[in-house]
């Protein structure tokens, strides 16, 4: 879940440059995109951050013609966005919570999985909710769960595969505390020392309520201090009894800042100002590329996971429907995969990126081996030296401890007033 | 029929000025004021007269902390500037004789008002941080051997940003008003026998009135309207109204954000009015 | 007062000094900090020195569009400039007559001024969802930031019509000039030099506006949104470089200014002339 640049972005640039581009495409390949240059097909992704680059778009100009206009929102915004202005979008790029609150709505349409080349390769996560057939499905909006819909019109949620996808996934990771090991120097291993005394003012939390309540609930339940249910689904007196944990912590100067973005994350961590946070994977690289020292740190209590997909707006049809399809079978068919996983993030057809990647970065960023050479990220900044291994290890280790996913409660409205009124305490 | 047409030009050339207002002011607040009333689900709002959401603010303890730390920040920093910034007018309007010094120095200061507020306030973080410059040099100095905690995320963070952003605002109108004080009254006062203080108590800040309460209006204003120093300064430790406005709006409780907003808004308005008995702004332009 | 190097004069020289260091301090610690090597952060310690994040600033970003946003913000700014001068003057000139309604507009334009600008971003971007159209900079956002820059341009006129003097006017009436006449030929070139001021500040307002526009730009970013989502999403000394440049440039303007004024100030003292003399 990333995203929360407040950003709106313009590909103004790559417009301009556009045109140049469509007719090189169209002197230089030969069958579907070719179309796509020629009706100088435009399609407005919104989404989260996570994934709204640049390089993603300009490689879909290149690749398939096809213009891609992209605009990044906090959360909260895009949930709004695809809810209330079903035209203003034509893929929604958001996260398997914000499809669960959003579908009922009927803004999107549900695809045909028949049409997704690569349907078979995407992990089990989505599809069933097992990463191996042995795994346990977490607690909290587990994307399988409003993945399936009945038919192509179908509102509800199906359990089973029926060929009807509500999104089609494309990323997703396992976020954990960040730390500062030289500024802690002693090993930290559950999620409940986010409220340690011992870090009184240089503790942070994210102040996005769907994200941070989950955060939360992982650190009082590894405190001992409450037993929940369903922590992706809490009652009432669960969610007051969490903040006010946290309410209490906060007015004893536990927390130096909340942070509602990203970068925010980052300087936090990177100027000392906090030494122990919850944070996104990319914030920690960013944190590292700048030669600090920052672990995300694997907990015994497993991760808070989240996951992203793609769905097509209910205007969609004809040509633009088709180039719709084209952009997503393309995006599930290794180039964009690749980049994701080199940001820390996985693949929804994680194998499809095994060739657009080195041997040295798939074992890296996948098998959780040692590097054997400098790992750069997508913009060829290096990150890490050889012998490095990445934190919480390979795909399967990651993955595979997952406690919860990232939820939308039925008491969310609750939830939320509660969550104000903890940042207002 | 002449004075028809007198009003009728008058109100053809202010016209514009009533379509954009009225567009843009006065049917915002009446939605805002309606959809105050209005219930909500998770992403869309409906019509509707319900109370819940005045019901919610004011029923919840934290409202009315969050109220009062508004008005607490309002005051102080009303009265900082005012003190700061009377007194860089009354050095500049009674202590730069030249013109064109005065105009060197008054341009100093609003120089740094065209860079982007937003850089202006982060462009404090790196400064007061744990190991900012300001730690950094107390250190070096030996005052502390800590690294100052307050100095960053605090109420102080915040006070300094809102002293930093909205001083020129009040040094403006003052010096527009000092300047316009006749040279001769002060001579005359001094001829009288009074000294500079007195000069300065019984002559000059009498005088200066409309200039201060102009100014007094724009800090005020801008204050208790402010969310984003608030939330910057503060790492999200410390909220106003209008950062429960703000984070309202960002988890889409449009009627929440409304009923806050109506309540906030009758706040400002009666200040303003206040302050508005104490000056005539339109004689004092 | 003053007259002689008091120690108050001291006193107060020493406290604007420390003003103008407040003001500039902040300032100063970015533009050191904009400086960094290609591994520089936000904060300090410093990372190496180069120019790397200022070249950095014209390739493209990652995420955002500086330029693009740049663009609008000088095409807004500029519209809204246009507009804020033509209505202002309009509403100074409406205002030299009492007429109908004139104190309950004179109460909404204050009003304008003092009402936070959260609640207009909300109130305009509520309408125009109810309405079903979709917010764009140019329409609701350039709305939106009208209502803060009239209120200073009719005020600015206010104070100017204030001081007017109607003999000239009626000394263009006598000779027969009708009421377009007069104005173009007699007001207009009186009040030229405050309707600069009032320009300058149309533009300057419009061009750093960003809680009336957070809500009502649309999928578009102004510069000031773009910077307040590169707080957000960018963790590199780029949005320092950014600011470092924009000072300068603001600074190249104004010295830009200062020059022009001190050189006609001095023509007009070789020269003699009165004009505008006492008008200002």
């Amino acid at each position: 879940m990333k995203a929360n640049s407040k950003s709106k972005i313009s590909r103004r640039s790559l417009l301009k440059s556009g045109v140049a581009a469509t007719t090189a495409a169209a002197a230089g390949t030969l069958g579907a995109p070719m179309i796509w240059a020629q009706s100088n097909i435009v399609l407005r992704q919104s989404g989260t951050g996570v994934s709204a680059f640049n390089e993603i778009a300009a490689k879909a100009k290149e690749d398939l013609g096809i213009t891609m206009e992209m605009t990044a929102l906090d959360s909260d915004s895009v949930v709004q966005k695809v809810a209330t202005q079903p035209k203003s979008f034509d893929i929604a790029d958001i996260e398997y919570w914000m499809c669960k609150k959003v579908w009922p709505i009927g803004n999107l349409q549900a695809m045909d999985t028949s049409k997704i080349a690569n349907y078979d390769k995407i992990v089990g996560i989505f599809k069933n909710g097992k990463l191996t057939p042995t795994s346990t499905i977490a607690q909290g909006t587990a994307p399988h769960t409003v993945s399936f819909v009945e038919g192509a019109n179908g509102k509800s949620f199906s359990s089973e595969e029926t060929g009807w996808m509500t999104m089609i996934p494309t990323i997703y990771n396992a976020d954990t505390l960040g730390i500062r090991p030289d500024l802690i120097n002693r090993p930290i291993n559950t999620w409940a020392e986010l409220l340690n005394p011992e870090f009184k003012g240089k503790a942070s939390i994210l102040d996005i309520s769907s994200i941070g309540i989950m955060d939360m609930a992982m650190v009082c339940e590894a405190m001992g201090e409450i037993q929940y249910g369903d922590k992706g689904n809490m009652t009432k007196e669960e969610i007051d009894k969490t903040i006010g944990i946290f309410t209490e912590a906060k007015k004893a100067g536990q927390f130096r800042a909340f942070w509602k973005s990203f970068d925010e994350s980052v300087n936090l961590m990177a100027s000392g100002e906090v030494v122990i946070q919850s944070m996104w994977s990319p914030a920690i690289t960013a944190v590292r590329s700048k030669g600090i020292p920052c672990v995300y740190q694997p907990l015994k209590e497993g991760y808070r996971s989240w996951g992203g997909g793609l769905g097509i707006a209910a205007h969609l049809s004809g040509k633009e429907l088709d180039a719709a399809y084209e952009y997503i079978n393309w995006y599930l068919s290794g180039w964009v995969g690749g980049f994701l996983m080199r940001q820390g993030y996985y693949s929804a057809a994680v194998e499809t990126s095994k060739e657009y990647m080195s041997a040295d970065e798939w074992s890296y960023w996948f098998e959780g081996k040692a590097a054997k050479g400098d790992i750069v990220n997508p913009q060829g900044v290096k990150m890490e030296s050889a012998g490095a291994v990445r934190d919480g290890g390979s795909f399967y280790d990651r993955m595979g401890s997952v406690a919860c996913w990232n939820a939308v409660m039925d008491e969310n409205q609750y939830m939320v007033r509660k969550w104000n009124e903890f940042i207002a305490s | 029929m002449a004075v028809l047409q007198k009003n009728i030009s008058s109100i053809l050339l202010a016209s514009p000025v009533i379509l954009v207002l009225s567009a843009f002011i006065i049917v915002p607040i009446i939605l805002i004021t309606a959809v105050s009333f209005w219930g909500s689900t998770e992403f869309s709002i409906y019509p509707a007269f319900l109370f819940d959401n005045y019901e919610f603010l004011l029923t919840s303890d934290v409202t009315y902390r969050v109220f009062f730390r508004t008005l607490y920040f309002a005051v102080l920093v009303w009265a900082i500037t005012l003190v700061l910034g009377f007194t860089v007018a009354y050095y500049l309007a009674f202590f730069v004789h030249s013109l064109t010094w005065q105009i060197i120095c008054f341009l100093l200061c609003t120089i740094p008002f065209w860079t982007s507020n937003i850089i202006r306030m982060i462009s404090w973080i790196p400064f007061l941080g744990r190991n900012g410059l300001a730690n950094q040099s107390l250190i070096e100095m030996g005052i502390v051997d800590e690294p100052v905690e307050w100095l960053l995320y605090s109420e102080f963070s915040v006070c300094l940003a809102f002293v930093h952003l909205y001083t020129l605002f009040m040094v403006v109108p003052i010096f527009n008003t000092m300047m316009r004080i006749d040279k001769s009254l002060i001579e005359a006062a001094r001829d009288a026998g009074a000294s500079s203080t007195q000069i300065l108590v019984n002559v000059i800040i009498p005088l200066c009135k409309p200039g201060i309460m102009i100014g007094s209006i724009f800090v005020v204003a801008l204050v208790m309207g402010d969310f984003i120093t608030v939330r910057f300064m503060s790492g999200s430790q410390i909220a106003n109204m209008g950062r429960l406005i703000s984070n309202d709006i960002s988890l889409l409780q449009y009627p929440s954000a409304c009923a806050t907003a109506v309540v906030l808004l009758a706040t400002v308005v009666i200040m303003i009015s206040i302050m508005l008995r104490f000056v005539d702004i339109r004689k004092e332009l | 007062m003053g007259e002689k190097r008091s120690t108050g004069f001291y006193v107060l020289t020493a406290i604007f000094i420390a003003f103008l260091v407040f003001l500039y301090g902040p300032v100063i610690t970015i533009g050191i900090l904009s400086f960094q090597g290609p591994t520089g952060g936000l904060t300090f310690p410093m990372q190496g020195t180069s120019l790397h994040w200022f070249q950095e600033l014209f390739r493209t970003q990652m995420v955002g569009d500086i330029w693009g946003s740049f663009q609008r913000s000088i095409i807004l700014g500029l519209t809204v400039m246009v507009i804020t001068v033509v209505f202002s003057v309009g509403a100074g000139m409406a205002y030299r007559k009492k007429f109908f309604g004139s104190t309950p507009l004179f109460y909404l334009i204050i009003a304008s001024l003092v009402i936070p600008s959260i609640l207009v971003s909300l109130g305009v971007g509520l309408i125009f969802s109810q309405l079903g159209w979709e917010v764009h900079w140019s329409t609701s956002g350039l709305g939106a930031q009208l209502t803060w820059t009239l209120p200073f341009g009719i005020l600015i006129m206010f104070a100017v019509f204030n001081r007017f003097d109607k003999a000239y006017e009626e000394a263009g009436r006598d000779l027969g000039a009708g009421p377009i006449q007069v104005f173009r030929l007699i007001v207009l070139p009186i009040i030229a030099p405050s309707l600069i001021g009032v320009a300058l500040f149309g533009f300057t307002l419009s061009y750093d506006e960003f809680a009336r526009t957070l809500l009502t730009s649309g999928s578009r970013n102004t510069l000031p949104l773009e910077i307040f989502g590169m707080t957000t999403n960018v963790t590199t000394p780029v949005i320092y470089a950014l600011g470092t440049l924009t000072t300068l440039f603001s600074l190249l303007i104004i010295v830009f200014f200062l020059t022009f004024f001190v050189l006609s100030q001095r023509r007009r003292d070789k020269k003699g002339s009165d004009a505008g003399k006492g008008l200002v």
